[in-house]
């Protein structure tokens, strides 16, 4: 009996042990993303890699139900209270209302209609922020691919995909089968995604001509040429725009942000 | 024949499209070439809309609606950038100078940083002694990263941080009605003041006492 009772405590501990190292790790979904360097498209600092430091990155785009537990704790965010400062007409306006996405399949799907601005706040309430451009390019370029045919081959899709994002067939998050070496997925396939500094320092006078896109650094493969893409349609949005193919995931430091 | 007209095209993509590329960069009247130029930004709505709470050097937690009913001047700068960002904190005061000095005290001038890792309460309050501006009117203002980075967007400022610490940034000073709309912008480094003051002059002759809370839109 004694015994008995001295077994299940010792369970509990064990457990509660186990549970409390590993829960907040599991619960999180967060990938580390070990510091490194990438060539951007931009015409930076001629030939110079970018560096990007260790950072955290969510393992998939954050969801209508997600977005739906920020509103909830922050009304200034839901759609009738949002002012046209922060956000155009479209925001959100998939959803039925205020704090009802309606059709239960949204739950998992990316939120998308989000501004630029709502992104950031819900990043910053996640004591996060949105990632770096850098630091998103960076971690979307870490994929393994088996060979460098099948790496042209999956650029060149990409180059498709970009061309017609169709935001009326988007999927749940991670069901791309698209994922990164440190688990980070559908950065490819799902929607386009926010980034702190979407419109970088040199943005400017780019845009989706041939002139300017021979202008963009790159390596001639097909995979620049997808960036570049990429980094163009990034730039031409507003950071009050919500359109259905745009989403977004946050990022994380090491140490808190102060 | 064709040996000439392969030349004429090399020359013209490596003469002709450069200088219609630099062309395209001169559209803005103004002169700094090496800074980043400043986005179009909204000019209707209040940026009092703004929610975040900010701390200032003397350690005092605000929030920009604190400032509704005063016309404010806003300039984005950070600690460590000794050339350019002490030539901005000085336009900023000459805004400030060039308001008629019965008028001046009801004017508000926000200094904020865009390195809050390093500009620090404490370094922030050394800097605005170093610069004598440690005054009532002024405040030296940090706060969390993703605040930063919107009031940025709604200033239309873009920075970006480089690998050695720094950052790329727009030179700009903004002033706001006392409604929080943006009214006038200084883009470049040391342009001429005196339209900015006027502006604030004229909001302050309308409203002499400021603070007169207005509904936001």
């Amino acid at each position: 009996m004694l015994n008995k009772l001295t077994h299940i405590v010792l369970l509990t501990l064990f457990t509660g042990l186990i549970l409390g190292v590993f829960y907040p790790l599991a619960g999180q979904n967060r990938a580390e993303i070990p510091g490194g360097s990438f060539h951007s498209v931009l015409p930076e600092v001629k030939g110079e890699p970018n560096e990007v430091e260790l950072f955290h990155l969510d393992q998939t785009a954050v969801t209508n139900g997600q977005f739906l537990e920020f509103l909830k704790e922050n009304p200034d965010w839901r759609r009738s209270y949002t002012p046209a400062l922060y956000a155009e007409n479209g925001y959100l306006k998939h959803w039925k209302s205020d704090l009802d996405y309606g059709d239960e399949s949204l739950q998992g799907l990316p939120v998308t209609r989000v501004s630029w601005f709502a992104a950031n706040a819900y990043c910053g309430w996640k004591s996060g922020r949105l990632p770096t451009l850098n630091e998103w390019e960076y971690a979307a370029q870490l994929m393994d691919h088996e060979s460098a045919v099948e790496a042209d081959q999956f650029s060149a899709d990409l180059i498709g995909w970009y061309s017609a994002v169709d935001t009326d067939k988007t999927q749940p998050v991670a069901s791309t089968g698209i994922e990164n070496r440190h688990g980070v997925k559908d950065m490819f396939g799902l929607v386009m995604e926010w980034v702190e500094d979407f419109q970088p320092p040199i943005g400017e006078d780019i845009s989706i001509d041939c002139g300017t896109m021979g202008t963009m650094k790159g390596d001639n493969s097909i995979y620049s040429y997808a960036m570049s893409i990429r980094y163009v349609t990034r730039m031409s949005f507003k950071p009050t725009s919500t359109t259905g193919m745009l989403g977004f995931r946050c990022a994380y430091n090491q140490q808190p942000e102060l | 024949m064709n040996r000439t007209k392969k030349l004429s095209l090399t020359l013209f993509a490596f003469f002709l499209l450069p200088t219609a590329l630099l062309a395209q960069h001169g559209h803005g009247n103004h002169t700094n070439n090496n800074a980043l130029n400043p986005k179009e930004v909204n000019m209707e709505h209040s940026l009092f809309h703004m929610s975040a709470n900010w701390t200032n050097h003397r350690n005092e937690t605000l929030k920009l609606s604190d400032f509704s009913g005063n016309p404010v001047v806003i300039v984005m700068y950070y600690g460590n950038c000794v050339q350019v960002c002490p030539i901005l904190i000085r336009d900023a005061n000459r805004v400030f100078k060039a308001v008629d000095e019965s008028l001046r005290k009801n004017v508000r001038v926000l200094a904020v940083t865009f390195d809050p890792q390093n500009d620090t309460i404490e370094r922030l309050h050394a800097y605005a002694e170093e610069k004598e501006l440690n005054i009532p009117e002024w405040h030296f203002i940090t706060g969390n990263r993703s605040d930063i980075r919107e009031l940025a967007m709604l200033l239309g400022v873009e920075y970006t941080k480089k690998g050695d610490g720094h950052f790329a940034h727009s030179n700009l000073v903004t002033v706001l009605d006392d409604e929080g709309k943006i009214i006038h912008r200084l883009e470049g480094l040391n342009q001429p003041v005196d339209e900015a003051a006027k502006y604030i002059e004229t909001i302050l002759n309308t409203n002499p006492d400021g603070r007169s809370h207005q509904n936001l839109d």
